[in-house]
């Protein structure tokens, strides 16, 4: 089975190209760390990734599980495994966290032809990993996002991972804004997660969560394409010296 | 048949007929109209009103009093019928109910000097055939379930009055039972004396054939609370005017409205409150779904008078453009004649937040069902404000409306 096989990727916004002859494989159980300047394409990526239909996708294929992801919607990715976790998650006020995450995970279930989750066992399920996650049960009660804090936008973004389930998460600069605590948190979340059957793209500007999650890989993204491959050397090299050498 | 003919022909139907100062008012707003001597272009009452509703349309009109019902569903508990305007006369410990009789319509006229242009209320004045008397009296704990029944074809043209005495609680709930073809002009003249609390939720959901023009007076005592909701799920049209006065110090009234608009449906909303005396709080509110060719205008308005310091007066205006075809219009105004005061006023229209659609749809939700999601918290905070049963109504009539966006 090809896990993930992005193969000369180009995407445009409004006329402007961003991703440039894009490619990368990712293999089942494998992490992978993308660095980079800003502006170099890093999330337009994951939201190409996701779906985004703001995106223009002029050449290119990506293949996830076997099947040809650009065909699928937004929904569809999502219920195939992909998930990403994003760097400005939007506040939803009104739409309340536990029935959303609920139905997320029944459409997922239903995709995959398993029974769906009742009521009971989801809230069950959903207090035990939001505790081991340090979000009270009283957050579990507001709106997406709504007046939440950086830290309590990301670790919630986390929840919805571990809920879900996915094959493959994206994670878009999950550790900018986060302090040291918030950033343990996070990363324990993603270590907790992690096993042989998922892979993971953490996108990231700073050293310091690869230190914590360990990448398999580690590739260096500039004006839209990855000019450098290697492993956990280049973070440290990018940490030091920038990314002037790339 | 035209306006003219219907003045003429049926004159003897309406009623107060022998009284001078009403039969006056008609002569001169007959003529008013008859001229054209008003202004069409920036009459707030007539817009998005189809003019030959008024120039011209059959008026029909016979009251049928042995279907009105007063029902008790327990003693604090009524369910009144008004059948083609028409109650039925009763009475108790709690409240005083009975058709409307010229002695009560005199000391209204006596006193009416609003100076409020509006060409619905001079059309209710003119053909005026029916209108009722609610007196709930004092200290009283009370849920009123008003039902109102127009038959096919009638043309109702009610005043009702409606006084809260001192220290009543009271939820008031209207409901509008409208089959086929009706025009039902109502105008409401409520009071609410000192410390009375008083809910007034009001549905209005019904066919395409018939019309509704609903206007609210409400003149609030010292201490006293109005809180008004008004649901509109109608494909007929709907005209929601409601102004509220605040004539007694630490008084307070919420105006507020929803409506849920498809096809070529149209409302028009405006919300006025006047604030008279001191330490008072108003609220305007009104939201709105429109989708297809829809058409809404919402007009809100805060006055405050020169003496009503510590005034607290919100406006906000919400709404969510389902289509490039459809039209929310919003005005909101607000006139200050005194400097201690807290007033503001908002408004969001637009389309659905992209970014939250996108955000639900990463999740796995698809796009139909987080549409229904967003638009559903549009007024879910307003659902924890009402009571069970009537949330209960209002999010099943929500969901009709929410089925039929998927196309
Ligand atoms: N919605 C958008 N509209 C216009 N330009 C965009 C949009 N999103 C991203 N860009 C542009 O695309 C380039 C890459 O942005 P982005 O993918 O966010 O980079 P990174 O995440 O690596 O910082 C930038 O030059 C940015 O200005
Ligand atoms: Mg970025």
């Amino acid at each position: 089975m090809i896990f993930l096989n992005i193969n000369n990727l180009n995407v445009s916004i409004e006329g402007k190209k961003i991703l440039n002859d894009f490619n990368i494989t990712i293999n089942e159980g494998e992490v992978h760390a993308l660095m980079g300047p800003n502006g170099s394409g890093k999330s337009t990526l994951a939201n190409v990734l996701a779906g985004n239909e703001d995106y223009e996708v002029n050449s290119g294929k990506v293949i996830f599980k076997d099947v040809d992801l650009l065909d699928l919607n937004i929904e569809e990715r999502a219920q195939k495994g992909l998930f990403l976790a994003f760097q400005y998650p939007v506040e939803i006020p009104g739409v309340n966290i536990t029935p959303f995450l609920h139905a997320s995970i029944n459409s997922k279930l239903k995709n995959e032809k398993k029974p769906e989750i009742d009521n009971l066992s989801f809230t069950k399920l959903l207090r035990k990993n939001a505790e081991e996650l340090g979000i009270s049960s009283d957050m579990l009660k507001r709106s997406i996002n709504t007046g939440f804090s950086g830290g309590e936008k990301k670790r919630y973004e986390i929840l919805q991972m571990s809920i879900l389930n996915p094959e493959f998460a994206v994670f878009d600069e999950t550790d900018s804004g986060l302090d040291v605590d918030a950033l343990r948190i996070v990363t324990e979340g993603i270590n907790k997660f992690k096993n042989p059957k998922n892979s993971f793209l953490i996108i990231t500007h700073y050293q310091k969560l690869l230190e914590y999650i360990h990448p398999d890989y580690v590739h260096v993204m500039r004006n839209g394409k990855i000019v450098k491959s290697g492993d956990i050397s280049l973070a440290t090299e990018i940490e030091a010296s920038g990314y002037q050498n790339f | 048949m035209t306006f003219e003919n219907n003045f003429i022909n049926h004159s003897k139907e309406y009623i107060f007929l022998d009284n001078d100062i009403l039969s006056n008012q008609r002569k001169k707003i007959f003529k008013k109209i008859i001229q054209k001597n008003y202004d069409k272009k920036n009459n707030e009452s007539l817009k998005n009103i189809t003019i030959s509703d008024l120039s011209k349309f059959n008026y029909f009109y016979k009251p049928i009093q042995e279907k009105s019902q007063v029902s008790l569903i327990d003693d604090f508990n009524y369910e009144i019928k008004v059948v083609n305007g028409i109650c039925k006369n009763y009475e108790d410990d709690n409240i005083e109910i009975r058709n409307l009789t010229s002695l009560d319509f005199k000391s209204f006229l006596n006193q009416d000097n609003s100076n409020v242009d509006d060409i619905i209320i001079d059309f209710n004045k003119i053909f005026l055939n029916s209108g009722f008397f609610f007196n709930i009296k004092s200290n009283t704990k009370l849920h009123i379930r008003l039902i109102h029944d127009t038959s096919d074809n009638f043309t109702i043209f009610q005043n009702n009055f409606i006084n809260f005495k001192k220290k009543s609680e009271v939820q008031l709930e209207d409901h509008f039972n409208l089959t086929n073809n009706s025009i039902n002009n109502i105008n409401y003249n409520i009071s609410i004396e000192e410390y009375a609390v008083i809910k007034h939720n009001i549905f209005q959901n019904f066919a395409n054939s018939n019309k509704l023009y609903l206007t609210s007076n409400t003149v609030c005592e010292k201490n006293s609370s109005y809180n008004q909701n008004t649901y509109n799920f109608s494909d007929g049209f709907v005209r929601n005017f409601h102004h509220a006065y605040l004539n007694g110090e630490f008084s307070n009234a919420s105006l507020y409205g929803c409506f849920f608009l498809k096809n070529k449906n149209v409302c028009s909303n405006k919300t006025n409150i006047i604030h008279n005396a001191e330490n008072c709080v108003s609220d305007q509110t009104y939201k709105g779904i429109l989708n297809d060719y829809s058409k809404a205008n919402y007009y809100s308005n805060t006055f405050v008078s020169e003496n009503a310091q510590k005034t607290e007066g919100y406006q906000l205006s919400k709404g969510i453009l389902l289509t490039d075809n459809c039209s929310f219009f919003s005005k909101p105004e607000l006139k200050i004649f005194a400097d201690d005061v807290k007033c503001s006023h908002g408004s969001t229209i637009g389309p659905v937040d992209e970014s939250a659609l996108y955000y639900l749809r990463s999740r796995g939700i698809s796009k139909n069902e987080a549409m229904k999601m967003i638009i559903s918290s549009f007024i879910e905070e307003d659902l924890q404000n009402l009571d069970k049963d009537i949330a209960e109504k209002i999010s099943n009539n929500l969901s009709d409306y929410l089925n039929c966006l998927v196309k």
